[in-house]
């Protein structure tokens, strides 16, 4: 991954360590000699030749194994140098800064700063890519240069000169053919893309489907206590909800119609069917589900037992 | 201190200050205490080894000795390098320098003159050694 990836929030993230704790005069983050992220006090110079003094005594470390810190104690202050996650993180801080503050912060923030822009980068720079891809018509001075470039083509298909402008080598040529293919195609692209993106944006803009359906709240899962619904004049395949649930159903929905509820069992399967309200007055309100028994097989499921209904939003 | 002037022919002539030659028996004392405190030091468990080492002397024991070269570069080079960052950020001299690796670690510092390193494993006491070699 890209440095500079990291440059913007680790800067802010020492800018902050400095104004937490004023005693850190200076600090600066490094990777692979490369100066990645430094706070507004650090000068280039403070940096770069830190990075030097460092390289020179891991060069030499070896009997330690990879150095993972440096704590270097003045008479007026101290330098401490971190790896964390492949990273330098230097700290100068003066004498009367709180050694144990100081550390809380920094190697609590600055791992966590480079794993979050681990995380959340590689999608934001596949999005930047596929955009650009889509709509960046490439280089300006291609397009600017191609009608000479046509003629050099051209001029060399149809005669040799020696015109020193003309002397080009077979590999140039080529080049400029199989350039030439490319802007055509390019130019093909562009145009097939051009009359969405540059022709029409009004109607490219607000895409109808997106206009004509508001988006709707997620369906309401209510649980329920199935009860046995039988009678000659009984439906098969349709089941009696409260009628403070469907209530709750059109206020939520408005205009759209609810035909159906799907129903889950506590084993997982789910049926889709028609529904009621209940009639009775006294099975109102009690949270139970009146269900004809070829629904009760196909759910496996019985009276007294538990499932989820949910309206289907057509 | 002790200034040899060196004449061409075949005479060494010695100028012996006195004042010099009493902060030269100050230094020496010194060496001498940080080296006791050295060889206590070094008998604790993790410490792999020490250099000490003034303008006159050193004394160096090391676990590996064929290694005694290149521990002896690394602390030379780890006290100017650190002098040089210290510089750099107008912090002064540098007082003591602990530097950690994967495996083992050292801890080096300049006492009246007297430059020392102390090798160790990476689970040793570095505080506890800091604390009994500091005057």
């Amino acid at each position: 991954m890209s440095n500079e990836v990291y440059a913007f929030a680790l800067k802010s993230t020492l800018d902050e360590i400095q104004n937490a704790c004023p005693d850190v005069t200076s600090n600066f983050v490094f990777k692979d000699g490369k100066i990645i992220a430094k706070n507004k006090t650090t000068t280039e110079e403070d940096a770069t030749q830190t990075i030097r003094a460092f390289d020179a005594i891991t060069e030499r470390a070896d009997a330690l194994g990879d150095v993972e810190n440096i704590t270097i104690q003045s008479a007026k202050g101290k330098v401490n140098i971190a790896n964390m996650n492949d990273f330098y993180v230097t700290t100068v801080s003066s004498k009367e800064a709180d050694e144990k503050y100081v550390n809380t912060l920094t190697r609590i923030l600055i791992p966590i700063v480079i794993k979050l822009s681990e995380k959340i980068q590689p999608a934001s720079t596949d999005n930047e890519t596929e955009t650009l891809d889509q709509t960046e018509p490439g280089p300006e001075e291609d397009y600017a240069d191609e009608a000479t470039e046509e003629t050099y083509a051209k001029d060399d298909t149809t005669e040799e000169t020696a015109d020193e402008t003309e002397e080009t080598n077979e590999t140039d040529e080529a080049e400029d053919q199989s350039n030439q293919t490319y802007y055509e195609e390019k130019e093909e692209e562009t145009a097939s893309i051009e009359p969405e993106t540059y022709e029409e944006p009004e109607q490219a803009e607000p895409e109808p489907e997106y206009d004509d359906e508001p988006l709707l709240p997620e369906p309401p899962v209510t649980q329920l206590i199935v009860e046995n619904l039988g009678g000659l004049l009984v439906p098969s395949d349709t089941v009696r909800v409260d009628q403070d649930i469907i209530k709750q159903w059109n206020e939520l929905y408005g205009d759209n119609k609810i035909k159906e509820v799907e129903v889950e069992a506590l084993n997982g399967k789910t049926t889709r069917c028609k529904f009621k309200n209940i009639k009775k007055s006294k099975d109102s309100g009690k949270g139970i589900i009146k269900m004809p028994e070829k629904i009760q097989l196909t759910l496996e499921t019985q009276q007294g037992e538990l499932v989820t209904v949910k309206p289907v939003i057509e | 201190m002790v200034k040899k002037k060196q004449s061409q022919e075949n005479a060494t002539a010695i100028t012996v200050d006195e004042d010099e030659l009493s902060a030269n028996s100050e230094e020496n004392e010194t060496y001498k205490d940080l080296t006791d405190k050295l060889a206590n030091i070094r008998k604790e468990p993790g410490v792999i080894g020490y250099i000490i080492r003034n303008t006159t002397s050193a004394t160096i024991d090391l676990k590996e000795p064929e290694k005694l070269v290149e521990y002896a570069i690394f602390s030379s080079q780890l006290l100017d390098s650190s002098q040089e960052i210290s510089d750099q950020f107008e912090l002064g001299d540098v007082t003591n320098v602990l530097i950690e690796g994967k495996q083992n670690k050292a801890l080096c510092m300049n006492i009246e003159g007297n430059k020392i390193s102390i090798f160790m494993e990476k689970d040793a006491d570095d505080t506890d050694i800091l604390k009994q070699i500091s005057p």
